[in-house]
């Protein structure tokens, strides 16, 4: 018998003291969902500044990718669901506090969007496309008229999908390594890094490459800023946070994350793309494939070991 | 010393390189309290493999039983990230020595396959040979060496005592 327990309620399996209730899913599709956000991101931008010609990988190639991101991700949420018959209730139910809602909402107006804004460049990558109905060609004629007037809601939205990727974490209070508001911004940023990343290995275009390469540098260097902000605020906080952070630095996933989230995932990637800067050649791939797995193991190490994280009463 | 070259021609010094290596062994103690190592790497990877694919042939094994399976975590070891640590920093190292090509050498008198298939089998001799002698170069002699462990200086003295022979069996393939 274990009678602390059940006095003190803290037995409550797949939920206390320990949470197990996301697997595989969550962190695959945060991953995806980061992805499209940066994507769209710098489609919308490079669109609004007018250099379409000049970032043409990054504004009409890349975003062909998201809307299957997105669609694939949002198919792992489903999967996620115990009651997935039930998975339009999120519709229904308003609340204003709930990031759940706000999340299903910003999937509701990104992927449409998404998926217009890839449309409305198939037929300039596959010149043989035809839309077949009317109104279908009407409708492209109309958005490639109002490109930028799609891109400014675009751009402002694919920020909060980036940012809530980490605020549907941060909003678990009960969990020390989640509940902080640092999260949001650092997988933005780290959303951003692997659309990036994602445009360098798409793009043919020695100019585009370099541009996207010294972003890139620039994120990843924002990016390491927030890891080491993250674990400062929680070494200068409360022994559960402390307890949270020393997981990461002593604990079982201080290997795997420092070797293949800091070291391979974004220090040496980022060495990698100086190096290509500065002249030397570089096979693209290999910078651009050690982001994006970096990217995808981040999410996975912290999705897994948020949920062991506890408060000590 | 000679002036660096970035065309690809330029290679260390080999007693610079020996001395650099040893440094590294060193440092190697000094942070992870383990020394260097490379058949390990390949021995967790198989064990680790091996439990995905056919678990109870690992719990029935005496060897592999002694690496994954159970509370084993074969894949959570200093030596993975060593050798991890390897391929980066040799791939950095070929890009900027302007090295990075893909390509097999060879003898000239040999075909590529030829060249593959030999060091396939040599590479899988060497690999049982050190799962035998409980290392390979870098594992037991050098790391063994490094401790002054008298069986890392018969491993140096068997490795290289048989290589010497085996160069001269098959010296046809090289010259």
């Amino acid at each position: 018998m274990k009678e602390e327990l059940f006095v003190s309620g803290r037995n409550i399996p797949n939920i206390d003291p320990y949470l197990n209730i996301w697997h595989w899913q969550i962190p695959s599709y945060l991953f995806l969902g980061g992805l499209a956000a940066g994507i769209l991101f710098f489609a919308a931008v490079f669109t609004i500044l007018g250099k379409e010609n000049k970032m043409a990988t990054a504004v009409k190639i890349a975003p062909m990718i998201v809307p299957f991101a997105l669609i694939l991700g949002l198919f792992f949420l489903f999967l996620d669901l115990k009651h997935k018959l039930y998975f339009w209730q999120l519709y229904t139910t308003i609340r204003l506090e709930s990031p759940m809602g706000w999340g299903s909402w910003v999937l509701m107006i990104m992927t449409p969007i998404s998926i217009i804004w890839a449309a409305s460049y198939v037929r300039e990558i596959f010149p043989n496309w035809d839309w077949k109905f009317r109104f279908l060609k009407n409708f492209e004629a109309w958005v490639i008229k109002n490109r930028i007037l799609i891109a400014w809601p675009m751009a402002i939205y694919a920020v909060i999908l980036g940012i809530y990727t980490g605020i549907l974490l941060s909003a678990f209070n009960a969990r020390p390594l989640w509940n902080t508001s640092i999260l949001g911004p650092l997988f933005l940023v780290s959303g951003m890094s692997t659309g990036a990343a994602v445009v360098l290995l798409l793009s043919k275009d020695h100019k585009e490459r370099k541009i996207m390469g010294r972003i890139d540098i620039l994120l990843i260097l924002i990016e390491l800023f927030f890891i080491i902000h993250l674990f400062m605020g929680f070494k200068a906080g409360s022994e559960a946070s402390i307890n949270a952070a020393n997981l990461f630095l002593g604990g079982s996933f201080t290997a795997p994350f420092f070797a293949f989230v800091v070291i391979l995932g974004l220090i040496f990637p980022a060495i990698l793309e100086v190096f290509e800067l500065k002249g030397y050649k570089v096979p693209v791939i290999v910078p651009a494939a050690l982001i994006l797995i970096g990217g995808l193991i981040f999410r996975f190490l912290i999705v897994e070991a948020g949920q062991i994280t506890k408060y000590l009463y | 010393m000679k002036k660096i070259k970035f065309d690809g021609s330029f290679y260390l010094n080999p007693y610079l390189g020996g001395v650099i290596l040893g440094t590294v062994l060193l440092l190697s103690f000094y942070i992870s309290g383990r020394g260097l190592g490379a058949s390990g790497a390949v021995k967790s990877t198989v064990a680790a493999t091996v439990n995905i694919i056919a678990p109870e042939h690992v719990a029935k094994s005496a060897y592999l039983s002694q690496f994954a399976g159970g509370d084993h975590q074969p894949m959570n070891n200093w030596l993975i990230f060593e050798v991890l640590g390897v391929l980066a920093g040799a791939f950095l190292s070929g890009i900027i020595f302007n090295r990075l090509k893909l390509k097999v050498e060879h003898s000239p008198k040999i075909t590529s396959r030829r060249r593959l298939i030999f060091a396939l089998l040599g590479g899988l001799i060497f690999g049982f040979g050190s799962q035998l002698a409980r290392g390979c170069t870098s594992g037991a002699a050098l790391s063994g060496m490094a401790v002054l462990s008298f069986g890392g200086y018969i491993t140096m003295i068997a490795i290289f005592g048989t290589a010497f022979v085996a160069a001269w069996i098959f010296r046809k393939n090289w010259i």
